[in-house]
C-alpha cells in the first residue's frame, strides 16, 4: 500500500496568531501618512513570525488591484499592487527562484519600480550615441 | 554553572527533599508522641468520622464570627483559592509536578493565571499591612508571620514578573523565580506555613476528640 | 578578483544593474534583520566598503556548520555577498589541497598586514593537543598564531562560541570556546548547531557593510539574530496564553499545532533567529515540524537535564529520590517521636508519684476522671 501525505494523520491548521488584523491596520495608517506627508513606508514580511498557511492569508486580505509589473535584476522581482491603490505586495526571488525578500510597500510606486537617476543618465549618453550613429548614416 | 541552572538544578533538587522529608518529620513527629488517655466512653461509635467532617466543613467560616472577620474571611479565600489556581492550575506548574508524580491534569489559560496571581498577591500585601497597623494584629505577630507572608509573596511577585518579561532577561527571571520557590519549599517546614499539610492532621485530632464526645464541629 | 575594490564595483563589475544593487540591499537589510529603512544607508555603506580577507579554521567540529553555511551558498542574494569576501582559507573545503591550502593561509596572513576576518568553526582541544590537529598543527597553536594578525574572529557554531558538544559533560577532550582562549580580539559568536544559514553570512555581511562589529549581546551574540527569543516570536505563542498544550507527540494537541512547552521545548530561554528567518529557504523551523526547541544556540545546551524535560522541571529532581525523602522523614519524626516518649512516660511517673504522696489531691484526680465517664 502507498503512503501519500493525506493518509498521514497529520493536518496543518489555521493557527490564529492574529498577525493579519495587526497588519492591515499597520498598513492603514502607512496609507493615511502617505495621503498626508507624502512618506513612504515598508515592511517585512519575512521579519514577521508567520504561521503556516498565513502568508496566503495576507495575500487574501490584500487582494489584486489593477497593476503588476515584473524586474529582472539579479533574478525576477514581482510587482503587484493590491487591492488597494497606493499598497504594493514586491517579491523578490534570486536566480534560483528562491524568495529573498517579501516586503509590503506603501507608496505610489514601488522605488526599485522607478527608473534610478544613474541610469537614466546612462540611457541618454546611449541614447545620444545611438542617434550620433543614426546621423552619421545619413 | 549559570544562575538558571543552578535553579533548576541542585536548588531546586534540596529544596523539594527538604519540603518533603520536613513535613512528613513534622507529621510523624506530632502523630506518634504518646497521647494521654481518654477513660471516657465513647458517644459515638466511629469517633473519626468526626474527625474526617472537620477536616472538610473547616473551610467554611464559623457564622456568629462573620460580621467582626469578614475581612480575614475574604482575603483568606482570595489568598488560598488564588494560590490553589496558581500552583495547581498553570501549565508549566503542572509540568513541574508531572516530571516528579507521573501525574497530569488540565491547565487554565496564562491570562486568567496571571490576574488570579495577582488579586493572590494582592491579598497578601492587605494581610502584610494589616500586621503592622492593627494594633492587636501587631502584637500577636511573630518574625514568622511576616517572613511566611513574604517568602509567599516572593515566588508569586517574581513568577508574575517572569511571565511578563519585566524587569530582565526571562531566564534571568525565570532563574529568580524558581530560586525564590526554593526558598519557599526549604521555609515551609521550618514555619507556620507547614499548616499547607498540618492543617489536615490537626483538624482530623481535633474533629475525632470532639466528635467522640459526640459534639458535632 | 581584486582587494581594493568596493563591493557596489565589484556588483557592477558581475553585470549587476542599479536596479539589482538597490534589490541586493533590500534583501540584505531584510536579511540582517535591520529593518527595510536600512536599505538605503547599507546602499550608501556599500559604495564605500572594501572586500576583506578571510582565514576559515576548523577544529573539532561535525562539518555541520560549514554544511550549513555551503547550503546558504547557491545563488543567492547572500550567496553573492560570500562571493564578495576573498575566502583565501577553508581546510575543510580545501582539505585535497594539503600543503598547498597551508601554503595559501600563510600567504594570506602575510598579504593582509592590516588585519583580516578568521572565522573558526569547532572547539579546541586542551586535553591533550593530539586530539585535534592540521598538518601536524595542534588547534591551539594554530588558533593563537592566525589570532594574532586578525581584526575580528567570529566564531561560528556553538562548538567555537560556547563549547558545544566536545564541551559536554564528562568533556573528555577538554574542549574550550575560542573566547576561553583569545582574550585581545574582538569575537562575534554565532551558536547554532548548526547556525542558520543567513544568520552566518549575515553577520559576514553586516561586518562587510559597516566595516565594524556589529551589536553584541552578554554571550556574544549579535543581537540582529540573537535579541529575541524564540518563544516571543514563534507562531505558537498564542496556544501557550491560552492554555493549549500537546501532552505527547502524537496527540490532539500535537495534530492541532498546539504548544510544545510541556513537551520540553527550550524556545524561552533560547535566541536565535528561527522562528523568523527559518530553515531551508524559508520553509519551516524545528517548533513548526512539531519538535521542540532543544535550545542549541545557548552554552552547555547538551546538560540542561534532558530535552523532553519542561522547562519548568527541575533538571537533578526525581520522584524516587522525594520518596527516600519521605521515608527519611518518617524515620526522622518516629526516631524524634520516640526520644519525646520516654520523657513524656517520665514526667507522668513524676506526676503520679507527687499525686499518689497527696491523698486529697489525688481524690480530686480521681473524681474528675470519674466525672468524665
Amino acid at each position: 500500500m502507498s503512503t501519500g501525505l493525506s493518509q498521514i494523520g497529520v493536518r496543518v491548521v489555521d493557527a490564529k496568531t492574529g498577525n493579519v488584523p495587526l497588519l492591515l491596520t499597520e498598513i492603514r495608517h502607512a496609507v493615511e501618512r502617505l495621503l498626508d506627508s507624502g512618506e513612504t513606508h515598508v515592511i517585512d514580511l519575512l521579519a514577521l513570525p508567520l504561521a503556516p498557511g498565513e502568508d496566503k492569508r495576507i495575500e487574501q486580505a490584500l487582494g489584486r488591484g489593477e497593476a503588476s509589473a515584473r524586474v529582472d535584476a539579479l533574478g525576477p522581482s514581482e510587482f503587484q499592487e493590491t487591492a488597494f491603490a497606493g499598497v504594493w505586495l514586491v517579491t523578490h526571488f534570486n536566480a534560483a527562484g528562491e524568495i529573498v525578500g517579501r516586503f509590503v510597500e506603501i507608496a505610489p510606486v514601488p522605488e526599485i519600480l522607478q527608473a534610478p537617476e544613474a541610469d537614466i543618465r546612462d540611457g541618454l549618453r546611449r541614447l545620444a550615441d545611438a542617434l550620433s550613429g543614426v546621423n552619421d548614416a545619413q | 554553572m549559570t544562575l538558571l541552572e543552578f535553579a533548576r538544578g541542585p536548588a531546586l533538587q534540596w529544596s523539594t527533599i527538604i519540603l518533603v522529608l520536613g513535613l512528613i518529620l513534622r507529621i510523624a513527629g506530632a502523630w506518634l508522641l504518646a497521647h494521654d488517655k481518654d477513660y471516657s466512653r465513647p458517644r459515638v461509635d466511629a469517633a473519626w468520622r468526626g474527625g474526617l467532617r472537620a477536616v472538610f466543613s473547616r473551610f467554611w467560616p464559623h457564622q456568629p464570627f462573620v460580621r467582626q472577620t469578614w475581612f480575614h474571611i475574604l482575603a483568606g479565600y482570595v489568598l488560598h483559592v488564588g494560590l490553589f489556581v496558581v500552583v495547581f492550575l498553570y501549565a508549566p506548574h503542572i509540568a513541574f509536578i508531572r516530571d516528579l508524580t507521573g501525574l497530569n491534569w488540565p491547565g487554565l489559560p496564562a491570562n486568567l493565571v496571571l490576574f488570579v496571581g495577582a488579586l493572590t498577591a494582592a491579598s497578601l500585601v492587605a494581610f502584610f499591612v494589616r500586621r503592622l497597623v492593627h494594633p492587636v494584629m501587631r502584637t500577636i505577630s511573630t518574625l514568622d508571620d511576616y517572613l511566611s507572608n513574604l517568602i509567599t509573596l516572593a515566588p508569586l511577585v517574581t513568577g508574575i514578573l517572569a511571565y511578563a518579561h519585566f524587569g530582565g532577561r526571562y531566564e534571568t527571571l525565570l532563574a529568580i523565580h524558581l530560586l525564590s520557590v526554593s526558598l519557599l519549599f526549604v521555609w515551609i517546614p521550618l514555619s507556620k506555613l507547614a499548616h499547607v499539610i498540618t492543617f489536615i492532621p490537626s483538624r482530623f485530632q481535633l474533629g475525632a476528640w470532639l466528635g467522640r464526645r459526640g459534639v458535632k464541629a | 578578483m581584486r582587494n581594493d575594490l568596493s563591493l557596489s564595483e565589484v556588483l557592477r563589475q558581475q553585470g549587476v544593474s542599479r536596479r539589482g544593487f538597490l534589490k541586493f540591499c533590500a534583501a540584505t537589510a531584510s536579511m540582517l534583520a535591520l529593518g527595510p529603512g536600512m536599505a538605503p544607508v547599507i546602499a550608501a555603506a556599500l559604495e564605500k566598503a572594501r572586500r576583506p580577507s578571510v582565514i576559515w579554521l576548523s577544529f573539532q567540529e561535525c562539518t555541520g556548520c560549514t554544511e550549513s553555511l555551503t547550503r546558504s551558498h547557491s545563488p543567492s542574494v547572500e550567496g553573492l555577498i560570500f562571493d564578495a569576501i576573498s575566502l583565501d582559507y577553508h581546510h575543510t573545503l580545501q582539505a585535497a589541497a594539503g600543503t598547498a591550502a597551508e601554503a595559501a593561509r600563510e600567504a594570506a596572513m602575510q598579504a593582509n598586514p592590516d588585519g583580516y576576518l578568521v572565522v573558526v568553526d569547532g572547539s579546541i582541544p586542551l586535553g591533550n593537543p593530539g586530539y585535534s590537529t592540521i598538518a601536524g598543527v595542534s588547534n591551539v597553536d594554530m588558533l593563537r598564531e592566525v589570532a594574532a594578525g586578525a581584526t575580528a574572529i567570529v566564531a561560528v557554531g556553538t562548538c567555537a562560541a560556547f563549547g558545544g558538544l566536545p564541551h559536554a559533560a564528562p568533556n573528555p577532550t577538554g574542549a574550550v570556546s575560542v573566547s576561553d582562549i583569545i582574550k585581545d580580539k574582538p569575537i562575534i559568536n554565532v551558536p547554532g548547531c548548526p547556525p542558520i544559514p543567513v544568520v552566518i553570512t549575515g553577520v559576514l555581511a553586516h561586518f562587510l557593510v559597516f566595516g565594524q562589529l556589529p551589536e553584541l549581546d552578554g554571550l556574544g551574540r549579535p543581537m540582529a539574530f540573537f535579541g529575541h527569543n524564540i518563544h516571543d516570536r514563534c507562531y505558537r505563542r498564542p496556544f501557550y496564553e491560552q492554555g493549549k498544550f500537546a501532552e505527547t507527540f502524537d496527540d490532539e494537541g500535537a495534530r492541532q499545532g498546539w504548544c510544545l512547552y510541556k513537551l520540553g521545548c527550550k524556545g524561552p530561554v533560547t535566541y536565535n533567529a528561527c522562528a523568523t528567518a527559518k530553515w531551508n529557504q524559508g520553509t519551516s523551523f524545528p517548533i513548526q515540524s512539531g519538535h521542540g526547541c532543544l535550545g542549541c544556540s545557548q552554552p552547555d545546551f547538551w546538560d540542561q537535564g534532558g530535552f523532553y524535560h519542561a522547562l519548568s522541571a527541575g533538571t537533578s529532581t526525581s520522584g524516587v529520590g522525594l520518596g527516600v525523602a519521605a521515608v527519611a522523614g518518617a524515620a526522622l519524626g518516629a526516631a524524634s517521636a520516640l526520644g519525646t516518649r520516654s520523657s513524656q512516660h517520665e514526667a507522668r511517673r513524676e506526676v503520679e508519684q507527687i499525686v499518689n504522696s497527696q491523698p486529697a489531691a489525688a481524690g480530686c484526680a480521681r473524681g474528675g476522671e470519674q466525672g468524665k465517664k
